[in-house]
């Protein structure tokens, strides 16, 4: 098609050939006749395929015990702490010297409270995956945890959740609202 | 006559192979940038029911055209025949009227609504050879006028290109609904259209991900307070849970067979990757390690997984042979890549990764190779997911706060909006074929 008007000629009384030949394949091919009487094309009524669409199917939630359905909202809220939340480096666990105090006063309240438990939820800023985020938020309130441990508070007093990105203490988008989101918040049980 | 330098190649090429898919080829869909085929759409035939149909089916087949960058659909002020009902007993098409616009293809419809049910009768014909390519008539609710377009340019394109169409797939994906702070789930055509809410618990609901046959949705729901997978039968809505053992969960991918999930569950705030057993109780960990491991997306032959690890100082794509204990990095670049999807050819994974500044969508080869960079805005692109025909990507676009939900060619040259009806939309996930 690039090459001489010599090639071009070829090409087409090629291309008129090969289009009679497609012609008579293309009747054959294309049209699922199951009619037997095939006479002249046109008034040849062409075979067409009936096809059912199904409704969509109607989607209904069941019926959950009414105190399930409440802890899920309840996840989705802030919950009142006394204790200050702990901050994390961006994509970081570990424990900043900062948060250290912080921890020092949750352990002495369980130490000095036995019966106490405490559920600490790690959280993450925005940035990221959502996915991996729940991971990293994980990670944050074991990390908490360990640490509470190793200050002498048993393990079985300390629970953990994540929430990833879930739930921004801050809802700006900047430096400032990533770093007080990226962090852990201790709720009394 | 022949319009297409393109079509006298590929008749010459089904001359040499014969049997080739038994279609005749007009368009080669893998040859981006090639002459557009020209398509009319003129209004259907309403014999009964909304007259809004008359344009509303043929404009949702045209849209769904128009995705594929391979047809021009003519504009309809040009058209010089009117379809009436005689059409679909008997009388022909006026060829040279629509030869004479530039058409090379036309579509036709006729509807009729009785109630709440409708048929519509659909044909496509080639205007070169003034015969009919294909005919379809689909019977259904008339609520379901949308999915028997889709249905028909599914056909329209395998008609021309021999490659089966995705226009009646679906996108699930996470959002906040108008009341609350939770999270639900929700489904949405691939046109935009036919908006469903999966749940309604008013917790956060994250992560879906389509089961093979597409008939489940497996999920993470905070419903009692705590993040569990459940596993959501679509046509019942049902739910159960997957995964009792450990604390996080996130459903990662459903091995090819539906019968086995691979997730990321979290044990003592260690997320490892776990192969759980639908059919039983049975949990077994796939990837392990000191670190954060997730996001598993399994290989479409299931031999193969893709996930991301931190175990190098930075989230990374990994992939290993399941059952091995080789794992290879495959994302190179980049500060933070993550949420890794298979292609359904087998042939690349996208993932999402932080260059210059801002989170952007790249593919690889599973060994490594040959990484492409298919979108970038300004804002953050994140989580792919493929289509079933690995053509496209879904994905979600984030800007201080804004989010919406994109698809993207995976050459990265077509991308538009999916959706933006309701905040903090994301984690698209694309479902299989119907």
């Amino acid at each position: 098609m690039r090459g001489s008007m010599g090639g071009k000629w070829i090409l087409s009384a090629l291309s008129v050939v090969l289009l009679v030949f497609a012609v008579g394949c293309a009747k054959k091919e294309l049209v699922k006749s199951t009619d037997t009487a095939s006479g002249t094309e046109a008034a040849t009524p062409p075979s067409v395929e009936t096809q059912a669409v199904p409704q969509e199917p109607i989607v209904t939630e069941t019926m959950k015990p009414e105190e399930t359905a409440m802890a899920g909202v309840a996840a989705t809220q802030e919950k009142p702490s006394e204790f200050s939340d702990i901050h994390f480096d961006y994509d970081k666990s570990f424990i900043r010297e900062d948060a250290k105090p912080i921890l020092q006063e949750v352990a002495d309240y369980l130490k000095a409270n036995p019966a106490a438990t405490i559920l600490i939820e790690g959280h993450c800023d925005e940035r990221g995956t959502p996915e991996y985020n729940l991971a990293l938020g994980e990670r944050r309130a074991e990390s908490a945890k360990t640490y509470l441990v190793s200050l002498g508070v048993k393990a079985g007093a300390v629970s953990t959740v994540s929430f990833g990105e879930e739930k921004p203490i801050d809802p700006g988008h900047d430096e400032m609202a990533w770093e007080r989101n990226r962090r852990d918040h201790f709720v009394k049980k | 006559m022949i319009r297409f330098a393109g079509r006298l190649l590929l008749f010459l090429f089904l001359l040499l192979v014969p049997s080739v898919s038994g279609a005749v080829l007009y368009i080669d869909i893998n040859a981006p940038g090639g002459k557009r085929m020209p398509i009319a759409l003129p209004d259907f035939v309403v014999t009964g029911g909304d007259a809004s149909l008359a344009r509303k089916l043929p404009e949702a087949i045209g849209g769904d055209l128009a995705m594929t960058s391979l047809f021009d659909v003519i504009s309809r002020p040009a058209y010089l025949e009117r379809i009436v009902t005689e059409h679909f007993s008997g009388r022909p098409l006026s060829f040279p009227d629509w030869k004479m616009i530039g058409t090379e293809a036309v579509v036709i419809g006729k509807v009729e609504v009785r109630g709440d049910q409708m048929m519509a009768e659909m044909r496509l014909y080639d205007v070169s050879l003034g015969n009919m390519m294909v005919g379809k008539k689909y019977t259904g609710p008339a609520s379901q006028f949308r999915k028997m377009a889709h249905k028909f340019a599914n056909e329209v394109l395998y008609a021309f290109t021999g490659v089966r169409g995705i226009f009646d797939t679906e996108i699930a994906f996470s959002a906040r609904p108008e009341k609350g702070k939770g999270k639900e789930i929700y489904i949405i055509g691939l046109d935009g259209s036919e908006l469903r809410q999966v749940t309604d618990n008013r917790s956060f609901n994250l992560f879906p991900r389509w089961s093979p046959d597409g008939k489940r949705l497996a999920y993470t729901s905070y419903r009692t307070g705590v993040p569990q997978i459940y596993l959501r039968n679509l046509a019942d809505g049902t739910d159960r849970i997957v995964a009792r053992y450990g604390n996080s969960k996130s459903p990662g991918s459903f091995s090819p067979s539906g019968d086995t999930l691979y997730a990321t569950l979290s044990v003592e705030g260690n997320s490892d990757i776990y192969q759980v057993s639908l059919a039983g109780s049975g949990v077994q960990r796939v990837v392990g390690g000191w670190g954060i491991e997730v996001s598993p997306s399994v290989s479409p032959d299931g031999k193969a997984l893709a996930f991301v690890s931190n175990r190098g100082g930075s989230p990374q794509i990994y992939v290993k042979n399941i059952g091995s204990s080789g794992e290879k990095r495959v994302s190179q670049a980049g500060y933070y890549s993550t949420s890794p999807s298979w292609s359904p050819a087998g042939d690349r994974i996208a993932y999402t990764s932080f260059m210059n500044g801002r989170y952007s969508i790249y593919t690889v080869r599973p060994d490594g190779s040959d990484p492409r960079l298919v979108v970038s805005g300004n804002g953050d692109c994140l989580d792919p997911s493929f289509s079933p025909d690995g053509r496209y990507l879904v994905y979600t676009f984030r800007k201080n706060g804004y989010s919406e939900l994109k698809i993207a060619s995976v050459d990265g040259r077509w991308q538009r909006g999916l959706f933006k009806g309701l905040s903090a939309a994301g984690s698209p996930s694309w479902s299989p074929r119907r």
